[in-house]
């Protein structure tokens, strides 16, 4: 600049032109205004598009976040939880949420909201997908827009009856919550046709009241005649056909089941709300067909001296045979005063009128005094065994025809009081037991002692020395007489051969005379007998058993100890017999008689008087024989004896077998309930709180 | 340059009857309107300068309340969905002990931002006020405005690149907001704003000053 002359150019004015200020405003202006605009109208836009704020109160908002959780409807997405907070007073949970505007005016009152969880039950699995996503709520109203409703109370669980489902809803009623929850199936013929609903104390707590809903058309197969019985678990009844079981529905068995039917026409329609009672079971159900179960019980008391263990409340009141009540009440009373004051068993008896054949309009009086009319002329209450493998016990009122007079008590107490007889209660066990003592008190072991006697005596006998010299010395004689008979003095034999001959056939007569094979034989014979005996006792024991009062009866009859006295006996004898001195000499004689014909008829040979050849052949062959079936008879008696001891074996084996048998079924029978109890135990766990599965708590 | 003394003894181009090419630096007389050079419009002075830059950093203060409001990222995962707007995004990391990273965060979104409308505000309102102090500050002002104003686009590149990288369909989404968007036209806005900024203005003041 410095080479500028200082003439140059005129300093300029540099003032702006004052322009007016449109003129002057720059296009650029329009940016702020456009994004000024587009970012109040997109707020506009965003609050006209806010939903209608509704509040559901929960008990409890587990999962529940603002900002995240959202309201579905048919599972679309119709609004999302905005804030949680407390009610006053921390009562309640309140959840404000926002609904789309389109579905806000048919909230009204029928609206019902649930928290949507992940459920695991028997019939499936649910909500799955909120493990994940986390828990929603779920909406449910119906199709009307009525007055709309901005405050709701929410459900605790899924509400199971969805708006607009047609169908009927009974009220039932049953002693025992245990056997139903909440969605449990209701069957009819096995269909599903329904469920319940939550189930609930009545007001006093004696009942629990759980609501069902049977959905259309099924409901109009209930009428005033329909009964309900609880089909939940499984039954194992004895009966004389053998056991039944009886399984429903895995579902049912686990979470319990509700099962209907209306077994005869008559009844009148129902309406929304009546009130049934739910059976112990199918039969009871269908019994209580034939009375009017609102029908009031006569109530009487009966007092037992003994334990009533067995009986149970339920338990079966019989009149001749037949089922006319139950037990309704177990109860320890103390009757007396003072010193005399004793502790005893109280049963009340539910009777009912209509089961002992009284008519229809008869009232409880009426019954009352039939009933004290019975007593007058004997009739007394006893326990009986109803199962006699369950070990249940029967209240039985019967006809006792020497009974001491009794009269009815109809004053004291809160019940009259039925007098009593002696129970005719037969206990398996006991009696079982029993007969097993007496098996185990059988003297078997000196059985055995005797047969083992018997055996070493017999063994003794045949090892003997002189047993087996016997047939040597038969080879012996029967080569001396080939000798004799080849020899040259053969031919003449003497005159008085005929009497040695006859002298012969008497020491071999007198040996057949010495009845030592027959006695064998019917040693032998008589143990064969005990044996057949025993066995014979022993194939009667399947049928005892399966026969268990017969088997009382027959097994006390058993003459066991006799038999097995008898047994002993004989084989005593023949122990004796054989290790008497007379057997154990008999080779001995033996041998003696036949060195003494040997020495016989060596003279014979020597003196050369042999008249008879053959028929001292014969005769020498005779006594063989009759020695040789002696001695064959041996191995037999061994066999037979110890087929006898093979028989006793069995049948103590038997025994033995017998009673693990017992025991083993008793205890799968055992394991069987045990592990129907765990499983059942685990089911109500989850059941009662699903999150279990998931959380491990 | 420092003192108003040393400066009193210059003149501008502008006193001079000159006018320098914006583009190439050409100086031509007063009443050439395009460049001999470079054929670039010739204009000794912006009329229209503080104008633009108040329209655009108003439209960039506009954009920043959306870009606050909104959801910067939405990130779903397969068990979550999370929206997070800036200021939640720096509590957030804030609450995990990331002291670091939330400084920067906050940082270059929400301190480098407004730092610049206060700077730009500032020299629009130094330059149309004639005020006289503290020029060398003016200057140093726009310099750091210019200088930054880049660095501001960090939180959308960040975004950009988060958004393109994880897209796993289901397990793990993340997608930008409409915050990105309006942070972006916020950046964009404030960074036009301080180009629109004709820095000789401030020679003037100073001029004037003097």
């Amino acid at each position: 600049m410095s080479d500028l002359p200082p003439t140059g150019p005129a300093p300029l004015d540099v003032r702006p032109v004052k322009q007016r200020i449109w003129r002057r405003l720059s296009l650029v202006w329009l940016v702020p205004v456009i994004a000024l605009s587009v970012s109040l109208w997109a707020a506009w836009q965003n609050y006209q598009d806010r939903g209608t704020l509704i509040v559901i109160s929960f008990e409890n908002a587990s999962g529940v976040a603002a900002g995240e959780t959202a309201i579905k409807y048919r599972d679309v997405t119709v609004g999302e939880v905005e804030r949680v907070e407390f009610a006053e007073g921390l009562t309640d949970v309140l959840v404000h949420a926002r609904i789309d505007k389109t579905v806000a005016p048919y909230l009204d009152d029928d609206a019902q909201f649930w928290v949507v969880r992940p459920d695991v039950s028997v019939r499936g699995i649910t909500g799955l997908d909120t493990v994940l996503s986390g828990v929603y709520i779920e909406g449910n109203w119906d199709t009307d827009a009525d007055v709309a409703q901005y405050e709701f109370t929410g459900f605790e669980r899924p509400v199971l009856t969805l708006a607009g489902q047609r169908g009927t809803h009974v009220v039932l009623r049953t002693k025992d919550g245990s056997s139903v929850s909440a969605g449990a199936p209701v069957l009819h013929k096995g269909i599903q046709v329904g469920y319940l609903e939550t189930p609930e104390l009545s007001a006093n707590g004696s009942e629990v009241i759980v609501s069902a809903f049977i959905e259309r058309p099924y409901d109009r197969r209930i009428t005033t005649s329909t009964r309900f019985w609880d089909t939940s678990g499984f039954s194992v009844s004895f009966g004389a056909s053998g056991v039944s079981l009886d399984v429903n529905s895995i579902a049912s068995l686990i979470e319990g089941g509700i099962a209907f039917d209306t077994i005869v026409s008559g009844g009148d329609p129902i309406r929304d709300g009546q009130v049934f009672d739910i059976f112990l079971d199918e039969q009871t159900a269908r019994d209580s067909l034939f009375t009017d179960p609102n029908a009031e019980a006569l109530k009487v008391a009966v007092l037992f001296e003994q334990s009533v263990s067995g009986l149970a409340i339920g338990s079966e009141v019989r009149f001749q045979g037949i089922r006319v009540g139950e037990v309704d009440e177990l109860s320890a009373i103390v009757v007396g005063e003072g010193p005399t004051a004793e502790v005893r068993l109280q049963a009340v008896l539910a009777i009912e009128p209509a089961r002992l054949g009284m008519s229809a309009g008869s009232t409880l009086d009426d019954a009352m005094t039939l009933l004290s009319d019975f007593v007058g002329r004997g009739l007394r209450a006893r326990m009986v065994t109803g199962n006699i493998l369950s070990g249940s016990l029967v209240v039985e009122l019967v006809q006792i025809d020497d009974a001491l007079p009794a009269i009815m008590n109809l004053t004291s107490g809160l019940y009259p009081v039925i007098p009593t007889t002696e129970s005719q209660i037969s206990d398996v066990a006991a009696t079982a037991e029993g007969v097993l003592a007496r098996i185990n008190a059988l003297p078997v072991e000196e059985l055995m002692d005797g047969a083992i006697d018997m055996m070493d005596s017999i063994e003794r006998l045949a090892s003997d020395d002189y047993t087996r010299s016997a047939p040597e010395a038969l080879v012996g004689l029967l080569d001396d007489t080939r000798t004799l008979v080849v020899s040259e003095d053969a031919q003449a034999i003497p005159s008085d051969l005929r009497q040695v001959i006859n002298e012969l056939n008497a020491v071999v007569a007198s040996v057949n005379e010495a009845n030592l094979v027959s006695d064998f034989d019917a040693a032998i014979e008589t143990a064969s007998v005990a044996a057949a005996n025993i066995e014979a006792a022993t194939q009667n024991l399947p049928q005892i058993t399966a026969e268990i009062e017969a088997l009382l009866a027959k097994a006390n009859s058993l003459e066991f100890e006799a038999l097995v006295a008898s047994a002993t006996q004989t084989l005593n004898s023949i122990d004796a017999l054989v290790g008497s001195e007379d057997a154990a000499d008999l080779p001995g004689t033996l041998n003696a008689a036949l060195d003494q014909m040997r020495g016989f008829l060596a003279e014979v040979r020597e003196g050369g008087a042999v008249e008879n050849v053959n028929a001292a052949l014969a005769s020498a062959n005779e006594a063989a024989q009759a020695v040789e079936e002696a001695v064959s008879g041996l191995p037999e008696l061994s066999a037979r004896a110890s087929r006898l001891v093979a028989q006793t074996e069995a049948v103590i084996a038997s025994y033995g077998e017998r009673s693990r048998f017992g025991a083993e079924t008793l205890a799968t029978l055992r394991d069987i309930q045990a592990a129907a109890d765990a499983v059942s135990a685990l089911s109500r766990a989850i059941q009662r709180n699903p999150n279990s599965l998931l959380t491990g708590r | 340059m420092g003192s108003s003394g040393t400066v009193s003894g210059l003149i501008t181009a502008r006193q001079a009857g000159l006018v320098a090419c914006q583009r190439c630096g050409q100086v031509h007389r007063q009443d050439v309107q395009i460049c001999k050079r470079c054929d670039g419009p010739l204009r000794s002075r912006d009329a229209e300068s503080l104008q633009k830059v108040w329209a655009w950093l108003i439209a960039g203060m506009i954009a920043y309340v959306p870009a606050n409001l909104y959801p910067m990222l939405r990130t779903s995962t397969l068990v979550e969905r999370s929206e997070s707007t800036i200021i939640g995004g720096v509590v957030e990391l804030i609450e995990y002990g990331s002291f670091g990273v939330a400084f920067i965060v906050f940082a270059a979104s929400v301190m480098i931002p407004i730092g610049k409308f206060v700077a730009i505000m500032y020299l629009a309102i130094s330059v149309q006020r004639h005020s006289e102090s503290n020029r060398h500050g003016r200057h140093k002002a726009y310099e750091v405005v210019e200088f930054i104003g880049r660095w501001s686009m960090i939180d959308v590149f960040v975004v950009a690149i988060l958004s393109a990288l994880v897209q796993l369909d289901t397990i793990a989404t993340i997608n930008p907001g409409i915050a990105a968007v309006s942070f972006a036209l916020s950046v964009i806005f404030t960074m036009l704003a301080a180009q629109s900024f004709d820095s000789r203005l401030i020679w003037d003041v100073d001029r004037t000053t003097a």
